[in-house]
């Protein structure tokens, strides 16, 4: 099993660890519940060094990046990052990203882990006649998500003077304690907060002295039941290798007004398979997999995750149901074992966040 | 290190069983709770619902899974404690406080599977 630069500092505090995406990673250290609590109303830490990145590099670079992903990147300013699915040419999602648009000729594409190899695969077969050179990083940069009310202050403090300027889902090289470090001002919990890119020695630094400054740790379970209140898919549940990104909400990263991308043929015009939906319980907890019903019992779709929201105290799920069965008066069961239970549809995330 | 009261039986599902006579008290282990995590949500059966060894009889689930609960004896369920769905966190501050259920045993030489502490204490170092 892989390992980070922090796998050490993790087992140090006692964390429980777990095999994620081939590394070993902490899942949660004092409890779910707590660390939740501190993203939501203080600060938290992630070790997230698990995440892939590649840079892509030249005179090409923006050109090519808008090529290979679905939304705008292009149209994006220099200093700002682009969520964005990667799809093949049948529509089909390879994984969804984040692109930095660093430098006019500098972009760091930072990728799942479970799915660096494929991307990588991917990415470096479509670079035909493009000036640029595509290196795979993923090994030389570790990574933390800094996420919470009280990042920016926190952040501060520690000598990152930008972050007080920094705007929602910029990006941007800088220094910190005379080593370079690449922050941005993205995360995948719905709150302010920042990912910072450095070598391994920098982010164990860092680490440790967020700790000193009263940061939270936490784990990957508590980052997965921040990630679902906000409702953000993540692949291998809401996309997958079979999906395109409208079956998955995602037809608000697909332009298809750009003249050319990857997918863009077979996306124009389509119409998704699914319809994602929002789903509560008031008593028991739905999980991925639990099968989700109509009014008239017949199943239509099913949970593709599935938690219990700390910050409601409730059973939440997204689920994928059938386009064409989906019920137009909304009304959707849940089967939990044996028991089929009433849910609460939601037009809106369970909770808000407090991003800038 | 984990509490394992010398006093309790043991099942290899990390369930703990008190026999007083024929009545039988189960709950989950301090391992289990620990295991789970944030525990948020028990599913308990009825009282009179009978069961045979092995059965399903709820579920407790953390945040992040859900786990069946197991019956270690046959028997029928003759008391549920009521409080736990309201506040199934109990099991993860008191687990041997926090019983689930107790059973009227319909064959007591079931009782001879279980684990004594000193087994279930090898159990969860391996």
């Amino acid at each position: 099993m892989k390992q980070t630069s922090l796998t050490q500092a993790h087992r140090d505090l006692k964390a429980k660890m777990a095999d994620f995406a081939g590394y070993e990673m902490p899942i949660q250290y004092a409890g779910v519940k707590a660390e939740v609590e501190a993203v939501r109303n203080n600060i938290g830490v992630f070790d997230v060094s698990h995440m892939g990145e590649f840079f892509v590099e030249g005179k090409d670079a923006i050109t090519f990046v808008d090529y290979i992903l679905t939304n705008d990147f292009a149209g994006a300013q220099t200093g700002k990052a682009v969520y964005s699915p990667l799809c093949r040419e049948d529509g089909t999602v390879v994984d969804d990203l984040i692109a930095y648009k660093l430098a006019d000729e500098k972009i760091m594409i930072c990728v799942n882990a479970a799915n660096i190899e494929k991307d990588w695969s991917w990415i470096s077969s479509k670079t035909d006649g493009f000036d640029i050179s595509l290196t795979n990083k993923s090994d030389d940069y570790s990574l933390l998500a800094i996420q919470g009310p009280k990042t920016e202050k926190v952040l501060a403090s520690l000598g990152f003077e930008s972050v007080t300027n920094a705007q929602y889902y910029s990006a941007y090289e800088s220094e910190w304690s005379g080593c370079d470090v690449i922050m941005a001002r993205t995360g995948y919990t719905g709150e302010d907060g920042f990912e910072i890119f450095g070598g391994h020695e920098t982010i164990k630094k860092l680490w440790s002295q967020l700790l000193n400054a009263d940061v939270t740790p936490c784990g990957l379970a508590s980052r997965d039941v921040l990630r679902l209140e906000v409702c953000y898919p993540l692949y291998g549940h809401e996309l997958n290798d079979e999906l395109t990104p409208l079956d998955a909400a995602l037809k608000w990263t697909v332009k298809l007004k750009k003249e050319k991308f990857i997918g863009k043929e077979a996306l124009d015009g389509l119409t998704s398979k699914y319809r994602l939906v929002k789903l509560s319980i008031d008593k028991g907890i739905p999980r991925e997999g639990y099968p989700i019903l109509n009014e008239q019992d017949e199943v239509i779709g099913k949970v593709t995750s599935g938690t219990m929201s700390v910050t409601n105290s409730q059973g939440i799920c997204l689920g994928l149901v059938q386009r064409e069965r989906f019920p137009e008066n909304k009304k959707f069961k849940i089967q939990i074992r044996k028991n089929i239970i009433d849910t609460n549809y939601h037009t809106k995330p369970f909770v808000s966040g407090g991003h800038k | 290190m984990n509490n394992i009261p010398t006093e309790l039986k043991y099942t290899k599902e990390h369930e703990w069983v008190k026999a007083e006579g024929d009545i039988v008290t189960v709950g989950i282990t301090d391992f289990a709770q620990n295991s789970l995590g944030d525990i948020v949500f028990v599913e308990l059966p009825e009282v009179g619902q009978e069961f045979s060894k092995d059965d399903t009889f709820g579920v407790v689930e953390s945040i992040k899974s859900a786990s069946d609960l197991y019956l270690p004896v046959s028997g029928v369920v003759t008391e549920v404690n009521e409080e736990l769905p309201d506040a199934p966190d109990s099991l993860n501050s008191d687990p041997y406080d926090s019983w689930m259920v107790k059973v009227k045993m319909t064959n007591q030489d079931e009782l001879s599977d279980l684990l004594s502490n000193e087994d279930y204490e090898s159990l969860c170092q391996e």
